[in-house]
């Protein structure tokens, strides 16, 4: 259908009185169908209300238009009808007096008892015969938005605009509400936009869901589509499976709006001491026993060891979050899966390449493969058992979840099924959840196994949720696992202070290979900031020493490995393998300047400098060919006839990835 | 279980206070024990001495005083007549002086209300013109006018008039943003709007306006016709028993005048409740 509301490049400036100028919105470019139910969501303050007075005329946007129907507004009309949020009914007229008032005002070319139709059909739509002659005062709140509803609609808009109708509203007028709006609207056709900062609001209501960043500066952080259909019932919507995952998608943006705003008030620059260009750190990290180096550097002090007083550790909860933390430029550095440098440099974050850097291999292995009690309990034990029931039962869908795009989990996954000729796209779903929600989801039977890193495999052992039925030993032993990644042009600004990083955390990975540190490490990782979850779960060694008895043999643990002979060092040619993996899947496309970009993600030199400065200078180099369960030889010289020669892949692609902020040219 | 007790008593004892002050009659036996221990002590210290003022009942006996009580609506001549005369002869001036300050007052009000501009030209002037006190205008009016009783008009309109036009402009100011976009979405007439939006918006604040301005008129009348001699009126009236020294004359008019305030008041408020119950 065609555009029926176009809002073109807006941006809206506000003068302040102290002479200054505040700029509300920027650059938002939004198209509404006709019929269509599109809601803004976002913060106090994001603009959202701004928005919505821009489209109503009520307000002119400072640069940019908007049109309806192809007019462009100028000023406030009938056609774009507002329900207020504070209902704004004139309280010395009567129910009908007012949406007479409107009726009469507006539809001047009906007959006088046209319009008093109009107005006694329109108080039976919201119920209110009852109170007709009733001034506003004598009405409570979801009497009184009913009749502002009444009065929008009797004037026959062609849009309805809706600035936080219910948000004065107890719970359950709101529902009532909502569900009766909701009705009317498919009923009589309605466009309309409504503000609403009211998430299950949002997508019970919602055919688009328009979600803006914080102010200053507001734009459309992204646009979600719900495709819930319609008529909607709010108990169909709720079971909808759609309906968690849209909500925690908004969820997620808003959470992630207020932490940045959060983290821009407390930015304060950089603050340069001991010859370092940046000491005030904010590293991310996800709570996985892998992110033992990162915690351990801040406690044990290896970071202010090396001039870095003023490090703080954000616990993220998915690697979204990382990606978004690195890309918003509000994380300095952060723990990463493997694969995540290269995906983000070639774009992987949504089309945008992002040049991330690494220095350091933090850890390798840890990973597992853990799948639903139900199987054990069918008897099926291990990854041969596993693939023949997925063969012999195609017909039935089986989803598995892993982390991120971008990390090993993920690739290893894939690889590992599609060797076993299970195509990991088509014959099973495989759904990105983050790292501590799997056990959850496990229980909930909403997926039937997943990949993840400890402890997440070990707990849903110990709680009897699933069992491990393959480790890194037999998939690929020794493979990396997290890495150290930062921006390229924050490496850039920064370069002593990466050093200084690499070196804090290489101290830090030595102390942690140290099994004499073992318990310790274990006690801290546990702790309420960190991993917050009970010790028993987290082991850096071999758990099965420790956990005598788990329902199964625990099968030959591939541990973590933290600090060794050409461990830590990055690894051009696994950066390579992680690169063809994501292009078998069609995540990224294959970069024709692959060389390039591994000269720039892979820092070795970063890693070096701080290795010989540790004295660390006879660790091993090389790590020798990569050697995966199946061994198939990957040969680093020749990545695309690697890829090729692979059976299951999806149609990759070869592209130029220009990376320095262009968009990458696909070139088949 | 002790310490309970004293305070059980002092509850008591304010309870009791409460009941008392919602019994119906305490509206009125209250205010006329408060009325009745006023003159009984103005009456103690005229009779020993310590005011030279007559007292109460000196009011009520002597000869003149009483006269004039018992008779409202004699009529001798214009500058000799009765109380209730005077006093309509002053109100006859306030009507109009008050009147026209009215309309003039909402009028411009709406006009300095609706436009910032307008506003910001004249409200240091109306807030200056504001502090002038209503006798100082009395030798301008008279200057300029020439004659007794335009002036004393004139007097009363321009005392009037600030607290009306204040008002009204605050009130029409401060229609609320929701009314005014209702307006602007409807795209309601002006003419609509004045009448269904405008109006009853500012109708409280107008009011509270006339409120203020119907004593500032009442106090004004007074203080114009003492100073300007010869016109038939309750101020004049008592100037002209001053020079006499007929003090209690002057305080039986005193009476009247507190009393005709005092209705003025609650008339204006009758009214305002009418016209435009709280909202």
């Amino acid at each position: 259908m065609s555009v029926f509301v176009a809002v073109d490049q807006i941006e809206k400036v506000f003068n302040l009185s102290g002479g200054g100028q505040y700029i509300a919105l920027k650059g938002i470019d939004l198209e509404i169908k006709k019929g269509e139910f599109v809601s803004l969501i976002g913060h106090s303050g994001c603009g959202k209300s701004t928005l919505l007075n821009m489209i109503a005329g009520l307000d002119l946007p400072t640069e940019g238009v908007v049109t309806l129907e192809g007019d462009r507004v100028t000023r406030p009309g009938p056609e774009r009808m507002v329900v207020f949020q504070n209902y704004s009914l004139l309280p010395w007229m009567t129910v009908r007096e007012n949406i007479a008032l409107a009726v009469d005002e507006v539809l001047v070319d009906l007959s006088k008892a046209e319009r008093q139709a109009i107005v006694e059909q329109h108080i039976q739509l919201v119920g209110l015969q009852h109170a007709v002659d009733k001034p506003p005062s004598q009405l409570s709140g979801g009497m009184k938005q009913r009749v502002a509803i009444a009065r929008a609609l009797a004037i026959r808009p062609k849009l309805l605009l809706l600035d936080e109708p219910f948000g004065a509203l107890d719970a359950l007028t709101r529902g009532n509400l909502q569900e009766r709006l909701m009705q009317i609207c498919e009923e009589s056709q309605v466009t309309a936009v409504m503000v609403t900062h009211d998430v299950d609001e949002a997508v019970l209501l919602s055919d688009r869901i328009v979600m803006l960043t914080n102010g200053p500066s507001s734009k459309i952080g992204s646009i979600l589509d719900v495709d819930i259909p319609r008529p909607r019932k709010r108990m169909d919507v709720v079971n909808h499976p759609s309906y968690y995952s849209l909500r925690s998608e908004i969820i997620y943006f808003l959470n992630q709006q207020k932490r940045i705003k959060k983290l821009r008030a407390k930015k304060s620059g950089a603050t340069a001491r001991h010859g370092l260009e940046k000491v005030n750190l904010e590293m991310g990290f996800v709570p996985l026993t892998a992110c033992a180096p990162l915690i351990v550097a801040k406690e044990k002090g290896f970071f202010d060891k090396h001039g870095l007083d003023e490090v703080s550790l954000v616990r993220e909860t998915s690697w979204r979050g990382i990606v978004d933390g690195i890309a918003g430029n509000y994380l300095d550095a952060a723990q990463m899966p493997a694969g995540m440098p290269v995906w983000l440099t070639i774009g992987g974050n949504q089309g945008t390449p992002l040049p991330v850097v690494s220095a350091l291999t933090m850890t390798r292995n840890g990973n597992a493969v853990t799948l639903a009690k139900k199987f054990y309990d069918k008897g099926i034990l291990n990854a041969a058992d596993f693939k023949r029931m997925l063969l012999d039962s195609a017909e039935q869908e089986h989803t598995l979840g892993m982390v991120h795009p971008s990390s090993m989990h993920n690739l290893l996954l894939r690889y590992w099924l599609a060797a076993g000729g299970i195509d990991p796209d088509r014959d099973v779903t495989l759904k990105t959840i983050p790292p501590a929600q799997m056990v959850a989801d496990l229980k909930a039977g909403t997926i039937d196994g997943y990949c993840v890193g400890e402890p997440w495999n070990l707990r849903a052992a110990i709680e009897g949720a699933g069992v491990t039925v393959a480790t890194d030993l037999e998939i690929w032993d020794g493979h990396p696992g997290k890495v150290l990644g930062v921006r390229e042009d924050w490496a850039a600004a920064y370069p002593n202070t990466h050093i200084a990083l690499v070196k804090a955390l290489l101290e830090a990975c030595r102390y942690c290979a140290d099994a004499n540190n073992g318990e310790e490490i274990r006690h801290i990782l546990a702790r309420r900031e960190y991993l917050s979850t009970s010790v028993d779960y987290i082991y850096l060694g071999d758990p099965n020493s420790h956990v005598c008895n788990i329902d199964q043999p625990m099968r030959e643990y591939a541990h973590h490995q933290f600090f060794g002979d050409g461990l830590n060092r990055p690894s051009r040619t696994e950066h390579l393998w992680m690169m063809t993996q994501m292009a078998r899947w069609e995540d990224v496309p294959f970069p024709r300047n692959w060389v390039e970009i591994l000269e720039r993600v892979c820092r070795v030199s970063v890693f070096s400098t701080a290795a010989r400065e540790l004295g660390v200078l006879d660790m091993k180099y090389h790590r020798g060919p990569i050697q995966l369960f199946d061994d198939i030889p990957f040969d680093a010289e020749d990545p695309i006839g690697y890829l090729n020669s692979l059976s299951i892949k999806r149609d990759f692609s070869v592209a130029e990835v220009a990376i320095d902020g262009r968009r990458p040219v696909t070139a088949g | 279980m002790t310490a309970t007790l004293p305070n059980r008593a002092t509850v008591s004892s304010r309870d009791r206070i409460q009941a008392l002050l919602k019994h119906p009659a305490a509206n009125i036996a209250l205010p006329i024990i408060g009325i009745l221990l006023f003159l009984t002590i103005w009456e103690v210290l005229a009779r020993i001495g310590l005011i030279a003022l007559p007292s109460p009942i000196q009011v009520l006996t002597d000869e003149r005083s009483n006269y004039l009580i018992m008779n409202p609506f004699f009529y001798n001549s214009d500058l000799d007549q009765g109380l209730f005369l005077q006093t309509m002869a002053s109100l006859k001036r306030v009507a109009i002086g008050y009147g026209a300050a009215a309309i003039v007052g909402i009028a411009v009000g709406i006009l300095v209300g609706n436009s910032p501009v307008i506003d910001k030209m004249f409200d240091p002037l109306f807030q200056f013109l504001r502090m002038v006190a209503p006798l100082a205008w009395v030798p301008i009016a008279l200057a300029a006018l020439r004659q007794n009783e335009p002036a004393a008009l004139f007097v009363i309109f321009i005392t009037s008039i600030w607290p009306i036009l204040i008002n009204t402009a605050v009130g029409v100011r401060e229609i609320p943003q929701d009314y005014k976009n209702v307006a602007k979405v409807l795209r309601i007439s002006n003419q609509k709007y004045f009448f269904k939006v405008l109006i009853p918006s500012a109708l409280p604040y107008i009011f509270t306006g006339l409120r203020i301005a119907i004593g500032l008129a009442w106090l004004a009348i007074i203080a114009a016709e003492i100073v300007m001699s010869g016109v038939a009126g309750i101020g004049f009236f008592i100037w002209d028993a001053y020079q006499q020294n007929y003090v209690t004359e002057i305080i039986v008019a005193v009476v009247y005048i507190g009393a005709v305030g005092l209705v003025l008041d609650r008339l204006v408020l009758f009214i305002q409740k009418r016209i435009a119950p709280g909202q």
